[in-house]
């Protein structure tokens, strides 16, 4: 197939990006870091063209092959950078977020491409948006996790009175708490739309829900659901983010092991 | 850039390392008495400009000689009119000349001279200093351009390096932290626990910082509602301090108090009062105000005074890193007002002057037809070389060093010899 010119160079574009974002965590007062966003921004535009040669291969959403949907997942931890980054404007943690959006998109070039018969009424509108919002919930859950890191790394270097580097330039406690809400809002609304969306499309084709993907995704929606109720309440801090972490665990193994081994119908074989 | 007639910088001064308090004291110059004795230099004949920075750890005259004084006159004449022993002032003094004397300023006003490394008052109190010779009519070209452009260095110095971005004061330490968990502090509310020096210090810097609530509780409740008046804060109930602290993000103790005034199971109440959200104790009074275990509390962070002179010498040793990149910068910056006032001399003015006037000749020649340009270009040269004859022998026989140097700047500047 393709060689992936377009997705090589929008890589490229995103190491760039990330060379930048960490020039800038050093030297903070230089104005080289402004471009991160645009890098990333034009990365991303090479990296969707990229994508549709693919859907107009398969004539699909790039889900149904490992490749395609790992690269798909590592379009919308761009996406969501972006907006993360215009929501809350603080840059110094982009070079923590985009080695992810780098490795996600390189992993999508690599992997095996070829796709499986699609499985029955994995076709249409419908089931394209429901494959891309699960999609972005994920890329809005994996960098909640992130920011949980961050959040844990920042308060253990306040109590350990750690005043170097790292703790000058990441943000405050309640910047990376705002921001992780954020994540975790985008995350909950378009998993649970996309739940939604799913259990339309099974009810029409397949006519039973016996596919453990679905508990899995009730469970996500859980935590997460429970993490921000916390959060709401003013319980922040320390648990917050240990949720988190909790979240993008039962999250990565229902994206992985579950769809490997026990879903039939989320496998990409 | 020695001998008589040609300008020599020159620098006297006393500092914190060189003089005792005893010595600094006496050649202390209060800001009226800096007209004063930049008229007796000057009316001396020591220097023809003189600008002057004193300070509370440092006293030093700069000037420009055209060769007739010296740093040695300097003092005697200054610790005559202070009634100080020659030798002691000498003692306790350190002398520059020519381009050290402008390197030392420049270090001055970067702040690698001060006793907090890299701060940023003395950037302040050089220019006040240019600001009064002028007012005293005591500068012209060339320390006005020594000491603009000094300013100027220490103020990239401390945009481009860290030296000034790492706190060095205990409230500014304990700022930085809160900050920390707290990001913006406009919407949050600050609590200080005593209104003596510390409490009063801490508050005012809270005020100033810009957080949204400035709140006292004192013993004596008078005290907390003077403080409070004075910098638009609130003072509290002393007996309902417990009551108070739900509502504080920040807490500051600063009382004598022989006992801790604030008793953990008081800050776990208060924590479950604000649903678990983050507090911050800082603990700067001896002894303690805070109970010990305040800070094992979730969400709470507590510091003590301990903690932030640990940061203090943390941060004086980052500051000091960033020294010979400082250097580098005031290096740079030196040099190019350096090489402007080594053109200041007559003959390479004279040199750019003649390089100048022969472009402009051989331009004009062009137009000639080939066989005509010899002729020409003696016409020219004479034309030139007449017309300019008085203006450079005035400028060559003018005795006042500043005063010529003045004038070199005006040939220069109205030649356009700088480009």
């Amino acid at each position: 197939m393709a060689l992936h010119l377009l997705g090589w160079l929008a890589v490229a574009l995103y190491l760039g990006a990330e060379a930048l974002a960490i020039a800038s965590l050093v030297a903070p007062r230089g104005t080289l870091g402004k471009l991160t966003p645009l890098l990333v921004a034009v990365g991303l535009a090479l990296h969707f063209g990229d994508l549709m040669h693919r859907a107009r291969a398969l004539v699909s959403v790039p889900y149904r092959t490992l490749g395609g949907s790992v690269s798909l997942f590592g379009w919308m931890l761009g996406i969501a950078f972006l907006v993360l980054l215009a929501r809350h404007r603080e840059r110094a943690i982009g070079p923590f977020l985009i080695p992810f959006v780098v490795l996600t998109t390189a992993a999508g070039l690599l992997l095996p491409d070829s796709g499986a018969a699609p499985a029955q009424g994995a076709q249409g509108s419908l089931f394209a948006l429901h494959v891309t919002l699960a999609i972005l919930a994920y890329a809005a859950f994996t960098f909640s996790f992130v920011l949980a890191i961050l959040y844990l790394v920042q308060s253990r270097q306040l109590r350990r009175r750690r005043t170097g580097i790292l703790f000058a330039r990441l943000p405050a406690l309640e910047v990376i708490g705002r921001m992780n809400r954020t994540s975790v809002s985008v995350g909950l609304a378009a998993l649970t739309l996309s739940l939604a969306l799913g259990l339309v499309r099974a009810e029409q084709v397949w006519s039973t829900l016996h596919d453990p993907k679905i508990a899995w995704a009730l469970l996500t929606l859980v935590i997460y659901g429970f993490l921000l109720w916390m959060d709401r309440r003013g319980w922040e801090g320390p648990r917050v983010a240990l949720l988190s972490i909790l979240g993008f665990g039962v999250m990565l193994f229902s994206y992985t092991i579950v769809n490997m081994y026990f879903s039939r119908e989320h496998s990409f074989r | 850039m020695t001998g008589a007639g040609e300008a020599r910088l020159l620098l006297l001064g006393w500092n914190f390392r060189t003089a005792a308090l005893s010595v600094r004291e006496r050649v202390a110059f209060s800001a009226e008495e800096v007209p004063e004795v930049l008229d007796r230099i000057r009316g001396a004949g020591l220097v023809s400009e003189g600008v002057i920075v004193s300070t509370c750890n440092r006293s030093e005259i700069y000037g420009v000689s055209n060769g007739a004084g010296t740093n040695e006159e300097l003092t005697r004449l200054i610790s005559e009119w202070r009634g100080l022993d020659v030798r002691e002032a000498a003692a306790g003094s350190f002398h520059r000349e020519g381009a050290e004397a402008a390197r030392h300023l420049f270090r001055v006003a970067a702040g690698l001279d001060s006793m907090a490394l890299g701060e940023s008052e003395v950037l302040g109190q050089v220019r006040t200093a240019l600001r009064l010779a002028r007012e005293a009519g005591a500068t012209r070209s060339v320390l006005h351009r020594m000491f603009e452009s000094a300013v100027a260095a220490g103020k990239r110095v401390r945009t481009e390096t860290e030296i000034a971005r790492h706190p060095l004061s205990i409230p500014s330490i304990g700022f930085e932290l809160a900050t920390k968990v707290f990001g913006e502090m406009a919407e949050r509310s600050i609590l200080v626990l005593g209104a003596g020096k510390t409490g009063t210090m801490f508050a005012e810097q809270a005020r100033a910082a810009g957080v949204g609530e400035v709140r006292i509780a004192n013993r004596s409740r008078e005290r907390a509602e003077e403080l409070a008046n004075r910098i638009g804060g609130r003072a509290v109930e002393w007996n309902r301090l417990a009551r108070e602290l739900p509502e504080a993000d920040v807490v500051v103790g600063t009382t004598s108090s022989p006992e801790p005034v604030v008793r953990r199971r008081d800050v776990e109440a208060a924590m479950r009062e604000r649903r678990g959200r983050p507090m911050f104790f800082l603990d700067l009074a001896m002894p303690r105000d805070f109970e010990a275990g305040v800070g094992d509390i979730y969400n709470v962070y507590a510091y003590g005074l301990d903690d932030l002179k640990e940061v203090a010498e943390e941060n004086r040793v980052r500051r000091s890193r960033e020294v010979p990149r400082a250097e580098a910068i005031l290096e740079e910056d030196l040099a190019r007002f350096l090489a402007w006032f080594g053109n200041l001399a007559v003959v390479p003015t004279l040199n750019d002057l003649q390089a100048r006037l022969a472009a402009l000749r051989d331009a004009e020649l062009t137009r000639v037809a080939p066989g005509e340009r010899e002729k020409f270009r003696a016409f020219a040269d004479a034309i030139a070389g007449k017309l300019l004859h008085e203006p450079l022998r005035r400028l060559k026989a003018e005795p006042d060093a500043s005063r010529k140097l003045d004038r070199v700047e005006a040939v220069r500047h109205l030649f356009d010899l700088d480009q």
